[in-house]
């Protein structure tokens, strides 16, 4: 080994180094936008707060390399050129004055952000918002003639037009956030709480639990779309229609099984017997993005291996796993469930 | 301690009593009138909330600036040969009430920003 080598490190040393921080990078990077990111705004709101974390982030860290610049010359430079250091000129104008102006400023606009993010709005659409462990109860009250439903893990939302959601919890404290439309707001149990956001940008976003609730509290994720005006009218129409008779031997194989199986004791499908008000009301849960609270493209694969498996997957819901049906028995059912558009 | 040092001590730390009064008070108020739904009462066309917070601050405002003030005098106005704890207590009431002066600010600020139960 030469002294060159041994100067510049080891070849595998850097060649590690050099992908550890263009990992690191690339990860960092990854959170600036995507279908979950504060940093990808898609509100007024989001852009309000994701101003604050910019000016707070940047003037932090400049704050931070100013002092330890300062720091490092106190302790490395010689003593005639540190001396300044000492003098009550320094110390008033660097100790005093300067996170007084610095934090003057800060307050105020804090304070301004404040009053203009989650302002309720006249007309604003309703939703209620309930989370459970470990998943969303989503609820459209009754407006202007319009019937009310429910639906779950999914939270369906007009562009331009605001919204604001009433939010509680069934158990234990969870928290709403969005975090490409807005702030987070807790669900307290016995305790109604609001928070108003308006959608500018059609699109598929995510919304997350952001207070921990239990041991699936990382898998409790919902979707958030944002359809133009018309689109959502459409899908508001639909959904308060009650569920669809299958129109095929199969589809009505499935659904006979799950009258058979009592999934309607814990699940609503409107139109039929199923009742229950336990769990997910599952009228047009054919009609979702996802299953499982966020976990899974909804299609009949991943429905017939949450059915069959709910605790492998999710262990701790409140949903048994059924896995005493069949192969066919379990295609049925999960494609019954997949035509409830 | 001599009442004279007494004084001083007192005039050195009016203006974190100050503040300490000014923050018990605009908390414990806002608390009770926005728990009682009392937030929409207003005191000759203010909101109650607004009213009571600008008020506290304002007199707040005036004992740390008296303290100050006073401060500054007596610091001006020692001589040559004044003793040590003298000098420190008029300095210190100096940067004391001057800071106070600053957070009483920026406790009051809020209430002119944000709604009153904000």
């Amino acid at each position: 080994m030469d002294l060159k080598t041994t100067r510049q490190g080891l070849p595998w040393r850097r060649t590690v180094t050099t992908r550890a921080a263009a990992f690191a990078c690339a990860l960092s990077l990854a959170g600036c936008s995507g279908v979950q990111s504060a940093l990808d705004p898609a509100g007024g709101d989001a852009l309000r707060i994701y101003w604050l974390t910019l000016i707070m982030t940047l003037g932090g860290t400049l704050i931070f390399l100013l002092v330890t610049g300062v720091l490092l010359y106190a302790i490395f430079a010689p003593p005639e050129r540190r001396a300044w250091l000492g003098g009550r000129r320094t110390i008033v104008v660097g100790g005093l004055a300067f996170p007084i102006v610095v934090l003057s400023g800060l307050l105020p606009y804090g304070l301004i952000v404040m009053r203009d993010t989650d302002v309720p709005m006249p007309g604003a659409l309703q939703v209620e918002v309930i989370g459970e462990q470990y998943w969303w109860r989503v609820k459209y009250p009754e407006e202007g003639g319009k019937s009310e439903f429910s639906t779950a893990n999914e939270l369906i939302v007009p562009v331009g037009s605001p919204v604001t959601v009433t939010v509680t919890s069934a158990d234990v404290i969870h928290s709403f956030w969005i975090p490409n439309l807005g702030g987070k707001i807790d669900m307290i149990p016995g305790r109604i709480n609001r928070l108003s956001f308006t959608a500018e940008r059609p699109g598929i976003y995510r919304g997350v639990c952001a207070e921990f609730c239990g041991d699936q509290h990382a898998r409790m994720a919902f979707d958030v779309v944002a359809l133009e005006r018309t689109a959502f009218e459409a899908w508001r129409a639909a959904q308060e229609k009650p569920a669809r008779e299958p129109d095929l031997p199969f589809l009505s194989r499935g659904r006979a099984l799950f009258r058979a199986a009592g999934c309607g004791s814990c699940h609503v499908v409107r139109g039929t017997e199923a009742d229950g008000a336990f769990g997910p009301d599952l009228t047009h849960v054919g009609s979702r993005r996802t299953i499982g609270a966020g976990q899974f493209p909804n299609n009949i694969g991943t429905l017939a291996g949450w059915i069959a498996n709910t605790q492998h997957i999710k262990p701790g819901v409140r949903m048994p796993s059924y896995g005493s049906f069949t192969g066919e028995e379990l295609r049925s059912l999960a494609a019954y469930l997949e035509s409830l558009k | 301690m001599s009442g004279r040092r007494t004084g001083q001590v007192l005039l050195m730390l009016a203006g974190l009593i100050a503040w300490a009064v000014q923050f018990t008070v605009i908390y414990g108020v806002t608390s009770t009138l926005c728990g009682r739904e009392w937030a929409d009462v207003t005191l000759l066309g203010v909101g109650i909330v607004h009213a009571v917070v600008a008020l506290a601050t304002l007199a707040a405002l005036i004992v740390a600036a008296l303290s100050f003030l006073g401060s500054w005098r007596i610091h001006g106005g020692l001589g040559e040969t004044a003793a040590a704890p003298d000098r420190f207590i008029s300095q210190a009431g100096i940067l004391i009430s001057g800071l106070s002066l600053v957070v009483i600010l920026w406790q009051g600020i809020p209430a002119f920003i944000l709604p009153a139960c904000a």
